[in-house]
């Protein structure tokens, strides 16, 4: 039998949610019927990504807010019923060469796409505990990471670093809360098009490396990852936890 | 408006399933005519094709043939109209020790699992290109592997040496076949509720060792890989090559 991507009665958080990926997951999120909580510094973003989940006839509840903050997350979560889902989503990237990396880029990587993804999957994780059913129930947590938490590339050997990290974490959030029925998986995309990218493209030699990288000869859309996203919350993906998710057009198959 | 979700379905699709008599290839049946997809069903076993066939109320070609027969399956694949995504799914398992391995079980095993599923995918990829448009309309094959194509088991060597050498035919052929947009992927199961699977979990010993080693703590559904190879075969995986789909529950997470 199909198991039909479907998220009726799910409450999702989805952080950086405010631009492209984020954006696009807790769109899709509506899309299959959930709740979504969406997460971000940039109130103007939020209201705008508030206005097309409406438009999916979903719900949705704002709340601005910078992952570093810790003691902020925290109220935001108090003031939330459930959660059953969980998209750590926020990251950035910021290209240097090994040898001029700066200091201060250095630790805002780590501060960002580790030590606060760290601490929203821990206190998500402690908000899904709670429910009683939860075994029964299940829940999923999805880290955002990258073709890039799988291979190294040229100028960016923080952001491999940091997403190499997050599949460390991934996996062993998943045996832990394997036994809650809650599942742990990362999503690993090869160059999206959203707002970030395009920037990077503007250098026409870059997006033409990109491009000899990929098998498929074109890069991802947001909605490629958005509906595997969608695919790892929903139950259609029951048994998949621990595991990495490539949407990398075969960049890492070579 | 762009869906952020895209819909899994196999409409206009010709989907050829081997191994379809029983397991994770019937269940594959069932969930491919579920969204769409017209299914021509190979196996070795009159009544349970008959059965298959009853189940779908006769909308499936099934047609008789072990995968073995390279004479039979090409001539077969000839004759088709079209293939447009391809289920090779046939396979086998003869559990020995490594030093008790019988010259015949290794035999069994590399020619179903190896020779015969590296056959057929080259004869379906050969249809496949067959169609002017392929390019634009896209085609996708999913190698029934396991999660001893990645890591591996007790009595398992020639099993997990077969296995892997599907991962590397998967990568392999994700790299050739990516400028005629063909996709190739795998899937790697645990141990699922299959009729073969479900007569190694009748020993107790097996069913403590099967169990201990999946964080989730159950095995897989016939569903749970089924709705898995479907999403995989449809459009909305369009950035999905090269790579597996490990449903495994958290075994190879350790």
């Amino acid at each position: 039998m199909f198991k039909k991507i479907d998220l009726k009665n799910k409450t999702a958080l989805v952080t950086g949610a405010g631009k492209g990926l984020g954006k696009a997951c807790a769109i899709a999120l509506a899309e299959a019927g959930a709740k979504v909580i969406i997460i971000s510094r940039t109130l103007s973003d939020l209201i705008k990504v508030e206005k097309l989940i409406k438009k999916t006839k979903g719900s949705c509840l704002k709340f601005e807010c910078d992952i570093t903050d810790i003691d902020k997350f925290k109220i935001i979560l108090k003031k939330i019923k459930r959660l059953d889902i969980l998209v750590n989503n926020a990251g950035n990237n910021r290209p240097e060469h090994f040898t001029q990396v700066k200091k201060e880029n250095m630790e805002y990587l780590v501060e960002l796409n580790m030590k606060a993804a760290f601490n929203v999957a821990q206190m998500c994780s402690q908000k899904m505990v709670e429910l009683k059913s939860r075994k029964k129930v299940g829940g999923s947590i999805i880290n955002m990471s990258s073709q890039l938490g799988r291979v190294g590339a040229p100028i960016r050997s923080v952001y491999n670093m940091t997403k190499f990290g997050v599949e460390g974490l991934t996996r062993g959030m998943a045996l832990e809360l394997g036994k809650y029925n809650i599942r742990v998986n990362s999503m690993c995309p090869t160059f999206v098009e959203t707002p970030m990218v395009k920037n990077f493209f503007k250098n026409k030699k870059f997006k033409q490396q990109v491009l000899e990288n990929i098998p498929l000869g074109r890069v991802a859309q947001e909605n490629d990852v958005s509906t595997a996203v969608a695919f790892l919350a929903a139950d259609s993906s029951s048994s998949i936890t621990g595991t990495s998710f490539m949407v990398d057009g075969g960049w890492t198959a070579k | 408006m762009v869906k952020f979700l895209r819909d899994i379905n196999l409409k206009n699709k010709t989907a050829l399933i081997t191994g379809a008599t029983k397991g994770i290839g019937r269940s594959t049946a069932i969930a491919m005519h579920q969204v769409g997809a017209s299914i021509i069903a190979i196996g070795r076993n009159t009544k349970d094709l008959l059965s298959l066939k009853k189940r779908l109320k006769n909308r499936i070609k099934c047609i008789e043939c072990d995968v073995n027969d390279y004479e039979k399956i090409s001539k077969i694949i000839k004759n088709l109209n079209r293939i447009d995504v391809l289920v090779n799914n046939a396979g086998t398992n003869l559990p020995e020790p490594f030093l008790k391995v019988k010259k015949s079980s290794l035999e069994t095993l590399l020619n179903t699992n190896t020779k015969a599923a590296f056959n057929i995918a080259k004869l379906c990829t050969d249809k496949m290109l067959k169609l002017k448009n392929r390019k634009k309309f896209g085609g996708s094959i999913i190698h029934t592997s396991s999660m001893f194509g990645l890591v591996a088991g007790p009595n398992r060597t020639v099993y997990s040496m077969t296995k892997f050498g599907l991962e590397g035919l998967t990568k392999g052929m994700a790299v050739d076949l990516a400028k005629s947009n063909i996709r190739v992927n795998s899937v790697c199961p645990t141990f699922v509720a299959t009729p073969r699977a479900k007569k190694y979990l009748a020993n107790k010993d097996f069913n403590k060792y099967a169990l201990s080693n999946i964080p989730l703590g159950r095995i897989a559904t016939e569903s749970d890989v089924a709705t898995a190879i479907t999403y995989l075969a449809s459009d909305a995986a369009s950035m999905i090559t090269g790579t597996n789909i490990i449903i495994d529950g958290g075994w190879t997470a350790k």
